[in-house]
Parts: C-alpha cells; structure tokens; sequence
C-alpha cells in the first residue's frame, strides 16, 4: 500500500506536465543547480537518491510479501515454528547497512570538500552581506556600493558567472540564514561571527534567495535576488551603480517648518513617542533619531502622498543615526505612520487639532 | 489459569466527590498512568488543531486568515506541545501503566514522586497557554534559537518555566522507572528476559536523565539573559550565539530517540503476539537499542551544519552510523514477522503502518547525514517532512498500536475493531498525503516557519495536497474517540488475555487489581506468559500469594516512604515472625522488616515462605 | 491451564534456572534514586561548564579586559573552601557513627555539617556583597559576571538544597528516627553534600585556580 501511494506521489510530482511560464512542476528531481557547488550537490544527491529508493523497495517489499504471504489463515492450528534468530543473518543485515553509509560518508566527505573550498586569498568580488530584520544589506567593499532593500524581490546581489565569489556573512541582531535554492546551498548569518564561502555561478539568470533561519515576526518576508550576469555585464552594471548620486538625507527644508521629534526604540518597542501631533496643511518635518542598536528604520505615512498612496521616507536611518524627512503637508485629520521595514512598527499621527 | 485468579475488586469509594478525591491523591501507578494519557490526549487536541489552523493558512499562496505574529506563536507552540505534552507524557503514562505490570511489580519504586512527577505536567501546560493572557505566547520556535528567544516577549518566559517543570518531571520519571527497572523485577526476570517495552523505557530514561539537565541549564542560561542582563548568548558582552543551538540539540537529539525508542518498544512487543512467534534476535533489539541511545549523544551538532561552526565530518560520521542499529531492528521485525501466522488486528496493523512509514523518516535522516545535500534542504519543508515521518508516522502510529493493544489490559474492554481499521486507514493515508509533499517542496527550496510562500509553480498544489492530508489526519481522530466512547458503554468483557499475549502484565486481571498480582508465573524467558500456556513451565506449586511472594517483599522492604520522611526509620516492630504471619494486602504497607531477620531462603530455592505452600 | 492444548519444547526456557529477586542485592533502592538524581545534577553542573569553556575559549583574553583582578583568591573564599570541605568529612563521620548505632554521634556530627553549610552560604553572600558594592562586578558585566555568578549561585542554590535536607536529618535525628540498619536518609543526604562539595572543589579550581 505505501509502495503504491509513494509511487503515485511520485508519479505526480516527478512526471507531470510542465506547469505554467514553462517552468517545470516541481518532483524529485530540480532544474539542475545553477553554481558549480550545486551540480556537485545535485549529482551526490542523485545516488543517495538511488540507494534510499533501492533501500525503500526492498523493505517496503518484503514488508508487504511478509504480510501477504504469512496472513494467518483459516483453519490453522498449532504455532508456527519458534525461531528466535539466526547470528549469521544479524551480521549480515548489520553488514551491509555499515558498508552502504560507509560508501556513503566517503562520498559526503569528497563532496564536502568541495563544496567548503575556501579560496585563502579571494582574488575575485567579494560581497559582505548583512542580516538584520528582516532585511539585507549588501556590501560591496571594493567597488564602493551598499544594497539594502525590502519586498518580494529585497535588495539585488549583481555576481559575474564563471568566477569565484566569496561571500560574507554577518548579522547584527539574531539568527539569519542566507539561502538560495538555485545554488542548493545556505549558510547561517550569526551576529558576531562572520562566516564565508566561495561561490561560482555557472549560469547566467536571476535567482531568488530568502532567510531560512526563523528570525522573527517577519521571517516569511526576507527576500533577496541574486543577478547572475556575463562579467562585461557585470562591469558595466556596477559602473552604472556607481554613477548613482548617493541620496542626500534630509535636504533643504524651510527654516520655520514645525519639526517633530520622534525615536525609533526598536522592532519589538516600537516608537517613542508612539502618537504626534502636526499643524495642518503646513510644511513640516520629522525629526527621527534610530536608537535602536540593531535595525535601521525609516518612517512613512499610510495615505501620506496627495494621490493617497502610502509616502515613504528617504533614506533609512541605520542604528544610532539621525535623519530628518520632509513629508507632503497634511490635510487634517488622523494618520497611521509606521517604519516601512517593520510594519509592526506603528503609530499616530494627528494632523491639526 | 491457576495463576490468574480473580480477586474481589474492592470499591471503596461510592460517591462521585470520594472518587475525585481518589484520583487527585492517588499514588497508584495505574491511575497516575491513565492521567498522564488522558492530559497527552487532550494536549494532543490542542496541538491538532494548531497544526490545523497552521495547514489551513498555508493551503494557498497569501496570508489568509491569521497575523504573522499570530502565525509564529502556533507553530512555536504546536511543536512545543506535541513534544513534551503530548508524546512525551504520553509514553510516561503508558510505561507508568505498563512497565510495573511488565516487570511483575506491585508499583513503580516511588510512588509519590510518581505522582509529584505527573501534576508538575498540568501545572506546566497551563503556564505554557498562560502566555496569550500576558501579551503573547511564546513565538520563537520549539528550538528557542538564541539571540531571537532573548529578545522576543514575555511568553518565551513563561514557556521556559513550563519546560524546566517538564524537565524536572521528566527526570523525576526517568529515577522512578530507572530504580523500578533495577529494583522491582519478579523472581527469574533478568535483565535479558525483560520484555522490549521495559528495555526501551528502560534506555529512554537513561537518555532522560542525561540530556534533561543539560537543556534546564541551557534555560537557566536564557532566563538570566533575558531577565538579568546576561551575556551567554549576546557577543556584545563576549557570549556565543552558538552556544544555545549546542545546549539544545545536545538535549534535542537524545530527545528525538526519547519519543521514538518506546514506538520500538511497542512494535517489538506486537509483532511476536500478532505473530505468534517469538521476537527475532532479542539480543540484536537489546544491542541495537542501547547503542542508539549512546550514538544519540554523539551527533547533535548534525542539525547545526549550516551555522559554519561545527565540524562536519565527525558529526556526519556518527549520524550515518545510526542508520546501522535502526536497520538491524528493522530486519529482526520483519524476521519475527517471518513464517508467522499475522493476525491483522488493529494493533497489529499500527505497527506494520509504523514499520512501513517510519522506514520513510529513517531514509530521509539518512539524507540529512549527507552534509552537502543537508546544506540545501536544512530548514526547509524536506526537515518538516523528516520530523513528521518520524513523529507521526513513527510515535502517533506506535502510540495508537499501542493504546489498541493496551486499551483492554486497562479498560477490561476490546476498542471495536471495525472502527479501530478505519481510523486506521485514515491515519495511514493522511500521513502520506500530509507529508510526502513536503519532501518536494522542501527539495524546491521551500522554507519551513513561514506564514506565505511565492506563488511558485507546483507549491499551491502540493500545499494544497498536503493540507488536505493534514485535515485526513484530523479526521481519522474522531472514529478513535467515537471508539473509545462506545467501548466504554459495553461491559468490561475482554478477559485477562484477549490477545494470547507473551508477558506478564496478560497474567492478571483486566484491568489489574490495586496491587496487581494475586501470583505470578515462574519467568524462565522473556515470554513467561507464553511459555506458561504452551506447557514449557509449570505454575508453582501453589499460586504465589503476590503480596508475601519473594518478589514483593522487596517491593514493600523498599517502600519510599523511608526515604521521603515517613517516620518508620526506628519503629521496628520486634515481633516480627507474628507480623510476617498476617500478610497486608497492600502496596504501600511499609515493611519495616530488617533483611537480616527474614527467614533465609535455602539453597536459591524460588519456593515462597512456608505458609504461601498448601 | 487454558489455552494451548500443545506442548512446545522451547529450548531456551532454562527450566533449572534459580529465581533470584533482585530487590536483596545491590544498593538500596532509595540510595539508587538520590545516585541517580545526583547522575542528572552531574549533567546540570556540565552544562554550566561546558558554557564557561566555550566564552573561555573563545575570548581573546580571559578574564576580560578590566576583570584581571576581580574574582581572585581571597581569604573569605579560602576559609569558605575549607569549611565546606570539613563539612563533607564531619557528614561523612555522621554516617560512620550512625552505621553504628551512635545517635547522639549522628545528631553531633550532622548539626556540625549544618552549621558549616550555614557559614559557607552567609559568607559567600558576604562575598556576592563585596563584590557587587566595592568592584561593581554583577550577573551584568559581561559574559564573565554572568558566569561567575550563575556556576557559583547555582552551586550556593544546591548548598541551600542540601542545608534543608540536612536541617531535615538532623530533626529526625534528635526524633530518633534513626537507627544502624535504618538510616537510608542520613546516606542520601550525605552524598548528596559530598556531591555539592566535589562541585564547589570543581569551581574553586575553574574560577580562581586556573584563572
């Protein structure tokens, strides 16, 4: 019966017709890996795959003869023969299963090799990456270009193909873990410790990566996009980042603008104050110290713009840092504002009472 | 039989209010081992509907009905629940029932720790659920994975002080059934006779008692980081994040063999009944389990292989080894099963289910060993799978084989076959529809502990599949409790011995009387019952009056109370022939008896003392 | 006999095997639970420490920079070291003279311990107190702080443990409840104080030896 409803499953998962936007329905087998790590990955993967099915067969199909064949019948009487063991089978079933996972931590350890390889002197592009929640940071340290970004896709990490990458990882608050499936690899981000490892993309192609270390109310939400490109691609890609003016915070308000003052505590306290106050339809500015000593935070109005769209303030204000915005004046009335990167982060904003 | 004689079941208690007050106050290992399942079964409840609400969320792309700090309190919880107030009470309550039947005594060696041990797990449940009326359960994951649980709401206290009491309890059960084990067994039971139930207990206990500890200092580490401004797990102040996931999981994996090593017990005591053969390579089973639980101490850094901080070969090496010792268990069950006459009775059929299922959690584990391949399914629905393939296609089918196997031992009453199959089939085919997906989606890269997942291709339907089976499982529960309400209007029929069973808990009544045995049958292998029925032994003589037979004076001259401060300790009674003379029916007359003044037994002859002769 | 009309020889059913029932040999059963739960104290103890190792060996400088000084061999801590250890052979003369049917011995020897216990536990308050007031060294500063404080206050919670089974025996004992052959609380008290003594001895060696 199991070997049936597995066989089904696998029927379905494995076969089945390409799904929609050509990419295949997922089964046993995935696209194959997109980084020289993850074909090694996918082929080890593959005989450990044929053995488990050898293994599952065999046991499931004994199983099954067993009870078929032996199923107590009608009209028998008297016991079946008492056995009570056989010490040459139980060396063989201890036998063999040590020789198979034998094999088997020697091809782990081969792969692992591999896979771990650690360059001593990383001669390509080196990316250090940030983990806070529930958002990444990515540093370029070489090249001078900073990342961070929220959302369904998060910030972008451009990588040429063919070449060795090092990545570092390291969090500020808790627990991360820096996963792309395409790549099968992920590697804890741990605050005060920096792991690294060496990547080489062998295609070209966007994928997409995401925290798999459960860190908090948004956990389920911290993507992030990796751009695998051509390293001419790549050049031109970073030079054209590099050319971005870099934004400057705050601008020029007007002298007399009334300004509130508001700290950001932290992902969990919120802000302090929790409700403002603010004349209505007169420029004003908001005055946001982060004092929060992991995330940066940043401060925007639901149905803050004319068109009643959420405004967003520019740029996030990173741990200890002071930024000053200057959102649209306000019609009257009463506000919800809240930290674009935590959501949970909300409070009042009463506009001309 | 001789040997099995009815005694007068004595009904003290007449109205409803003296019987609570017997069962509040009981010390009676049979009433404390009805209460500890009865609380698994309603936390097993709770802890269903949580999965369910959780199941119900994910069955589509999109957040649906729940909050994502909702979401992260009912998986926090669910795990946390079904782990340590469900499966593990669970096993304590049907070891706590079982275990002093199996090894012929008249009650575990501590009775009033005993029951000290099972009102800690109440107490402990409501202080977990206490959380959502002091602004949030805990919502960090059953792993507590520091810096998040040091930062996160005041229900990761109270669910640090639910587990500490839980621990405490624990290790307070794992001593009672330790000491039992070594102290309390009939005359002839050695050590390589005592049924595997008793041999499981016996090794998770040992694992209790060692791993227990070490997760309440981990605690003891949170707590005073959280609330004192430690620094255990802050490198700010010189701490190791790291340290937590090595405290846990030095507890955790132990823990893992904890809920799984009685399944073991259970199918090992099944399959020889249901087969009518005696267990294949008893030895190779004893071996095999002591050696997992050693190895479970020696590979829990294999669920830290994606932190960069351990060293993978080691902890590969010994994770793979594992696979040995289950496999050799695995090949003896199916050996037993060998040239048997399989009556496919309920119990039967959960432990052939927990064979054919369970094989799929161990595979999976044997994947997991593989660190490459570990570093790209660790944390996603490929580990869901794993755990649910060993958790409920593992301990809830060796749970229910043995509730269906027990449930007349305890009730005097037979559970309806018809409805025990169907409940059965249900079970079987949820779990597979519930958890064999994950394996698809986790190899997809999907990640566990979310509350959405990208609309990917394939993911809706196989989320959708597997909720479906989740809800399969849900409903396989109601003929179960249907079951269990019919059953307990019939009258208690069932008899001593409705399986034609191999042990000793089968030689006396159904349920048992207070102290269990009015005689037992002389134990010359590890199938007493057995071998009294087929004729390879002959009773004693005479029924050995249980209460002054050989094997419970020692049951009275051990008696607790001594050592918990009842003042026997220099109130020998001098008279002591006169005493000996008027036997005392009970298991908790103290026998204040010095050993030397005992009338010797001559020779090594098992034969009881004079009087016991007619 | 009911079931079964047929005789089945089972070879391995040893039918001259002698009954033995175990309950005669071996330790006492309460002694066995009190080495057990001393068995799972032992694995408390080793997780504290494991804690300590791993911030010692991860720290560049140990102890910290600015705590050279701070927890070091003092003569309250001394004198607080060879009391205890007195206490743990004054316990042991206890047991010897009650093994012997000594009561008035007993109920000496254990108010001796008690009394020590007391000492010990007033003058590590005494030096918690120091500490805190004139180093302002607390659970707070740091992993070391945090350390020292959660080994030696859970070792101090065990000493307070074993003064209230002590204060117990020694009730008892003046009650005279004891006797040469019946006196498994004097045994399961006593060496549940050795084992706090053997964690203390531990301690001392970790925090202010090897320091």
């Amino acid at each position: 019966m199991a070997v049936l409803l597995v066989g089904l499953l696998t029927l379905i998962a494995g076969c089945a017709p390409a799904g929609a936007e050509g990419q295949a329905f997922p089964g046993f087998f995935a696209p194959p890996a997109a980084s020289a790590e993850g074909q090694a990955i996918d082929s080890l993967y593959f005989y450990v795959f044929l053995i488990a099915v050898a293994v599952f067969l065999t046991v499931e199909g004994l199983l099954l003869w067993i009870v078929f064949r032996y199923r107590r019948r009608p009209r028998v009487d008297g016991l079946p023969p008492q056995t009570h063991g056989h010490n040459l089978l139980e060396i063989v079933w201890t036998a063999i299963p040590a020789a198979i996972v034998t094999m088997l931590f020697v091809a782990t350890i081969d792969t692992l090799a591999f896979v771990e390889e650690l360059d001593p002197k990383p001669q390509g592009v080196i990316i250090d990456v940030v983990g806070f929640q529930w958002q990444w940071t990515f540093n370029y340290p070489e090249e001078g270009l900073s990342f961070t970004g929220a959302g369904a896709e998060g910030p972008v990490m451009a990588v040429p193909v063919g070449e060795r990458v090092r990545i570092r990882l390291e969090a500020t608050d808790v627990i991360h873990s820096f996963y792309v499936p395409m790549f099968r690899y992920k590697l804890d981000v741990v605050p005060g410790r920096v792991n690294e490892f060496d990547i080489v993309v062998e295609e070209p192609g966007t994928y997409t990566g995401q925290c798999a270390e459960f860190c908090g109310l948004l956990h389920a939400e911290m993507y992030f996009t990796v751009e695998a490109m051509s390293r001419a691609d790549y050049d031109a890609w970073v030079t054209e980042q590099q050319q971005q003016p870099e934004p400057t915070p705050g601008g020029s308000p007007p002298p007399d603008a009334a300004t509130v003052e508001v700290t950001s505590v932290g992902v969990v306290e919120g802000y302090e104050p929790s409700e403002l106050s603010v004349p209505a339809d007169t420029p004003w500015l908001v005055d946001l110290t982060n004092s929060d000593q992991f995330a940066p935070h940043d401060f925007a109005i639901r149905g803050g713009n004319p068109d009643g769209s959420d405004w967003q303030g520019d740029p996030n204000a990173d741990p200890g840092q002071q930024v000053i915005y200057e959102p649209p004046p306000l019609a009257a009335g009463q506000y919800e504002f809240y930290c674009s990167l935590h959501p949970n982060m909300v409070g009042t904003l009463r506009v001309g009472e | 039989m001789a040997t099995t004689t009815l005694a007068p079941r004595a009904r003290p208690y007449t109205s409803t209010r003296a019987r609570a007050y017997e069962w509040l106050t009981t010390t009676d290992h049979k009433k404390i081992g009805v209460m500890y399942m009865a609380s698994a079964f309603l936390f097993f409840l709770i802890g269903g509907v949580y999965a369910l609400l959780i199941r119900a969320e994910l069955a589509v792309p999109g957040i649906q009905f729940l909050e994502f700090e909702t979401y992260n309190q009912l998986f926090t919880l669910h795990g946390t629940v079904m782990i340590f107030l469900f499966v593990m009470p669970m096993w304590t309550g049907l070891a706590n029932y079982i275990v002093p039947l199996q090894v012929g005594a008249a009650d575990m060696a501590f009775p009033r720790i005993n029951a000290l041990s099972y009102w800690m797990i109440p107490v402990a449940g409501l202080m977990l659920f206490s959380g959502y009326a002091f602004g949030g359960a805990a919502n960090a994951g059953w792993t507590g994975y520091a810096p998040l649980s040091v930062r996160e709401n005041i229900g990761i206290d109270l669910w640090v002080g639910s587990l500490v009491l839980l621990g405490t309890s624990s290790i307070l059960g794992a001593i009672n059934f330790i000491a039992t084990i070594f102290k309390m067994r009939a005359p002839g039971l050695t050590l390589m006779r005592m049924p595997l139930f008793v041999w499981n207990t016996l090794v998770t206990s040992v694992l209790l008692l060692f791993a227990v500890p070490v997760l309440t200092a981990g605690f003891v580490m949170l707590f005073i980081d959280r609330n004192y401004g430690g620094g255990f797990f802050d490198p700010a102040l010189g701490g190791n994040p790291i340290l937590w996931q090595h405290i846990f999981w030095f507890f955790g994996h132990p823990e893992v063999y904890i809920l799984i090593l009685p399944a073991f017990g259970v199918v090992s005591e099944i399959l020889p009944v249901f087969s009518r053969k005696p267990l294949f390579g008893y030895k190779a089973f004893v071996f095999a389990t002591a050696s997992i639980g050693a190895l479970g101490f020696s590979v829990w850094a294999h669920h830290m292989f994606a932190t960069g901080a351990v060293y993978l070969p080691f902890f590969s090496f010994f994770t793979f080894l594992i696979a040995v010792p289950t496999g050799i268990k695995f090949f003896n069950w199916l050996a037993t099963m060998w040239g048997g006459q399989l009556r496919l009775s309920t119990p039967m059929l959960f432990a052939i289910g927990f064979i054919a299922l369970f094989l799929i959690g161990g595979l999976d584990g044997a994947f997991l060993a593989v660190v490459p391949f570990d570093f790209h399914v660790h944390d996603t629905y490929w580990v869901v799978s794993h755990i649910h393939y060993v958790l409920v296609a593992g301990a809830v089918f060796g749970i229910f084989a043995a509730l269906y196997y027990w449930w007349p031992k305890i009730t005097g009453r037979m559970l309806d076959e018809r409805l025990g199959k169907v409940q059965w089939v249900l079970l079987f085919v949820g779990t597979n529809v519930a958890f064999f997906p994950q394996h698809i989606l986790g190899l997809d890269g999907m990640i566990r502990r979310i509350i959405d997942y990208a609309p990917n291709p394939g993911w809706t339907e196989l989320n959708f599949l597997s909720t479906i089976g989740a809800f399969m499982v849900g409903i396989s529960m109601l003929p179960f409790m249907w079951n269990v309400f019919i059953t307990q209007r019939k009258p208690a029929t069932a008899g001593d011995d409705p399986w034609d069973a191999n042990t000793l808990e089968w030689a006396t009544t159904s349920p048992p009387p207070t102290y269990n045995f009015e005689a037992l049958p002389p134990v010359r292998s590890e199938r007493p019952l057995f071998d009294l029925k087929y004729g390879a032994v002959e009773p004693h003589a005479a029924a050995v009056p249980a209460a002054r037979g050989e094997s419970h004076e020692e049951t009275r001259a051990d008696a607790p109370e001594e050592f918990l401060g009842e003042p026997v300790e220099g109130h020998e009674d001098p008279d002591v022939p006169g005493a000996r003379t008027t036997p005392q029916v009970s298991e908790h007359a103290p026998d204040a008896t010095p050993r030397e003044e005992r009338p010797k037994r001559e020779g090594g002859d098992p034969a009881p003392p004079t009087e016991g002769r007619s | 006999m009911s079931a079964g009309s047929e005789v089945v020889q089972l070879p391995h059913a040893e039918e001259s095997h002698v009954a033995q029932p175990h309950g005669d040999q071996g330790m006492n059963t309460a002694l066995l639970g009190m080495m057990l739960f001393i068995g799972s104290e032992v694995m408390f103890f080793a997780g504290l420490f494991a804690a300590y190792f791993n911030a010692r060996a991860a720290a560049d400088q140990w102890p910290p920079a600015g705590l050279e000084d701070v927890v070091h061999l003092n003569p309250i801590v001394i004198i607080a070291t060879v009391i205890l250890i007195i206490s743990s052979f004054t316990m042991q003369w206890g047991v010897w003279r009650i093994r012997k049917g000594d009561r008035t011995g007993l109920n000496r020897a254990v108010g001796v311990t008690l009394l020590l216990g007391i000492v010990f536990l007033a003058m590590q308050a005494y030096d918690y107190f120091l500490l805190v007031s004139e180093e302002s060294f607390g659970i707070n500063s740091g992993i070391y702080g945090t350390l020292f404080y959660t080994l030696t206050g859970f070792h101090g919670a065990h000493v307070f443990g074993g003064v209230i089974g002590l204060l117990v025996v020694f009730g008892r004992g003046i009650a005279g409840q004891f006797s040469a052959r019946h006196h498994i609380a004097v045994e399961a008290v006593s060496a549940y104080w050795h084992f706090v003594d053997v964690v203390w001895i531990a301690l001392f060696i970790v925090l202010y030896i090897l320091h």
